[in-house]
């Protein structure tokens, strides 16, 4: 989009045109810190559940000063002459159709209650995401469960279900589950429309680096340098991309590090009984076919309930990964990095990849223990721990889905 | 066959709801009123509609940062 900014800030000072973003992206904060960078100065909309229903991005269309496209896909050099200086006829027939509308929740919602078709809890559920705020999550997810039960086809909102539980996820009402559960259903909605790329996006963007067209976040730290040398303060992030979401794509997997050895390979050390760490696993996608690559996501969360944080003084977060015969792991020991003081409360998340053999069916146990050191409350205990992992991966015979091209 | 035809006709000029089993598809068509829409800003999460520009001439960009 870099080119059409250019392309059209003249434009825009003189008042000629507007320009009006959307994105699809699953995260408002990080297109607001790629706007920044890249200096984009008109409005962009956040639409993370794809309302618009959008196949691919970028999509570039001309709108005439009474709404009717002039131009879809229009090239920047013959912009000004073929859309800009024409003036056209309102000379479309009917009414204009909604994509989408602020409505009153509460309205939405008792129409949603008075009937039993899907549609309605659909919309009530894409009002909760667009304009309930964070508080009103669960309600979304609620709404759209429902609006599943009510039509098992409903594949938009099987995905728009997946978007919902990964924001929990990330925020403080996070369940035990919720990754996994966006993940789950991010791959039954394209199972069933494989050529739905911005669903295809979602999931790739957490998934193993065979699957991905290009890195995603990767440019986030050379984005935070260049606004910081210019003096800006650049948008503060609410997730640190990682992982995944910067690995670049490989071609092949990739095993790193392949001499790395067991931290406690007799398991002397004790275990975390009472959970002062509390771990999820994810797994991505949720199956896939025997020989296929995967990535494991494991989030650390020190408990809110015991009062937990970790004691960044000594050692960091450790996890080391057992592969049974015939797996792979990209990575077998991982470490997490610090966190600014000496104590701190915050998630942690470390991911890494695997490989099934070609025999591989049915659920595979891998086994991995995480190391940490955890304090028990506000100057409490300081303790050494190990947690056992179990993490569970089903690979089982899928369908071949061609993919016909990598846009979007 | 008709049927099949007047039906997609119908739902294309939005005189009839689309049946709600599948992903449907965004597919602006050059000559035809692009549907209005609301969303928030990224920025402060203030309500857009691609309406309020009317008189003026719209660049509608979909993208991602990646």
């Amino acid at each position: 989009m870099p080119v059409w900014h250019e392309a059209t800030r003249d434009f825009v000072k003189q008042g000629r045109l507007v320009v009006l973003g959307v994105t699809q992206e699953q995260h408002a904060d990080r297109c607001r810190l790629f706007a920044q960078w890249k200096r984009f100065d008109w409005p962009i909309l956040h639409d993370p559940i794809n309302v618009f229903q959008s196949r691919a991005v970028p999509i570039v269309v001309a709108i005439d000063e009474h709404g009717i496209v002039r131009s879809v896909r229009p090239r920047p050099d013959s912009f000004e002459r073929d859309f800009l200086k024409r003036t056209f006829k309102d000379d479309s027939p009917g009414g204009v159709k909604l994509i989408v509308d602020k409505k009153d929740l509460r309205l939405l919602a008792d129409t949603a209650r008075s009937t039993d078709a899907a549609r309605p809890w659909r919309d009530y559920a894409d009002a909760l995401v667009l304009w309930g705020g964070h508080s009103r999550v669960d309600d979304a997810i609620a709404a759209y469960t429902q609006a599943v039960k009510k039509n098992v086809k409903d594949s938009d909102s099987l995905f728009r279900l997946g978007v919902v539980f990964r924001m929990r996820y990330e925020s403080t009402s996070r369940r035990a589950g919720d990754f996994q559960r966006a993940v789950n259903l991010w791959g039954q909605a394209l199972a069933r429309d494989p050529n739905q790329y911005i669903w295809r996006r979602r999931i790739q963007q957490y998934g193993p680096r065979l699957d991905k067209p290009y890195p995603f976040y990767d440019w986030v730290k050379r984005a935070v340098a260049e606004i910081n040398s210019r003096g800006d303060t650049p948008v503060a992030l609410a997730v640190q991309p990682g992982g995944a979401e910067i690995a670049r794509p490989a071609r092949q997997f990739i095993v790193e590090r392949p001499k790395q050895t067991s931290p406690d390979p007799r398991g002397r050390i004790n275990r975390d009984k009472v959970r002062l760490i509390e771990t999820e696993v994810a797994v991505v996608p949720a199956t896939g076919s025997a020989g296929r690559d995967f990535r494991i996501h494991v989030t650390f969360i020190p408990s809110r309930k015991l009062k937990a944080h970790w004691n960044n003084e000594s050692q960091p977060l450790r996890l080391w990964v057992n592969a049974p015969k015939g797996w792979r792991v990209s990575r077998r020991l991982l470490v997490a990095r610090q966190g600014p003081a000496a104590q701190s409360k915050e998630t942690r998340r470390l991911d890494f990849e695997v490989k099934a053999p070609s025999t591989a069916t049915g659920i595979t146990k891998l086994k991995a223990y995480a190391l940490y050191y955890v304090c028990e409350e506000a100057d409490g205990t300081c303790l050494f721990l190990r947690q056992d992992i179990t993490l569970e991966i089903r690979a089982a015979e899928v369908a071949t889905v061609k993919h016909p091209s990598r846009k979007g | 066959m008709r049927t099949v035809v007047l039906v997609l006709a119908l739902c294309l000029a939005g005189i009839v709801s689309p049946p709600e089993v599948s992903a449907g598809r965004y597919n602006p068509r050059v000559g035809q009123r692009h549907a209005d829409f609301t969303l928030p800003t990224i920025s402060d999460g203030k309500p857009v509609s691609l309406s309020q520009f009317r008189g003026k001439k719209v660049l509608l960009i979909q993208f991602a940062s990646w």
